[in-house]
């Protein structure tokens, strides 16, 4: 069980950081974070510190918000 | 690899791992279809698909009560993340 549960969440991290790498616009990037943050959030819950999760789970969007203030919307191919 | 929370896991072949499993093949999916697509809002729908996912994941597989204080965080959190991004994406009066 823990075998599936390990290979699935990695892919989704491997995934995720290979999308930030490669895509061009900066929503592409931010949903390649998004992806990742899915990904590494069920490792943290996995080892037991769930504190830690709700914690980053809490804080992870409200970077993402700052950060989408200063990517304004470029209107060429984005 | 050792786990804390390995007395409460279960067994491999198991009627309750089913969800668990459709949990997984549905993250699985949602991503490659969120790398594969042209459109950004499209992108988005998918990245909600994932979340809801994960969210099962994360809750149906560990036996503890702050599991689901977790779980609920994260998808408060993710699902607003979709949509801030959706939001600042089409661009109302705001951002211009």
């Amino acid at each position: 069980m823990n075998e599936f549960y390990i290979l699935v969440v990695s892919l989704i991290i491997i995934i995720g950081v290979i999308y930030v790498y490669i895509s061009r616009s900066p929503f592409d990037k931010l949903i390649g974070l998004a992806i990742m943050l899915g990904g590494a959030i069920p490792f943290i819950a996995l080892n037991g510190y769930l504190d830690v999760a709700l914690l980053v789970a809490v804080i992870m969007p409200l970077t993402t918000i700052f950060i989408l203030q200063a990517t304004g919307r470029k209107t060429d191919d984005s | 690899m050792m786990l804390e929370y390995d007395p409460g896991m279960i067994a491999i072949y198991s009627p309750t791992m089913i969800p668990i499993y459709l949990c997984g093949i549905v993250a699985i999916y949602a991503v490659i279809r969120v790398v594969m697509e042209k459109n950004t809002l499209r992108k988005l729908v998918f990245l909600s698909v994932m979340n809801f996912a994960i969210t099962g994941l994360v809750v149906l597989t560990i036996p503890d009560i702050m599991a689901l204080f977790a779980g609920l965080a994260y998808f408060i959190g993710s699902n607003l993340e979709a949509n801030a991004i959706a939001s600042t994406y089409v661009g109302g009066e705001y951002s211009k």
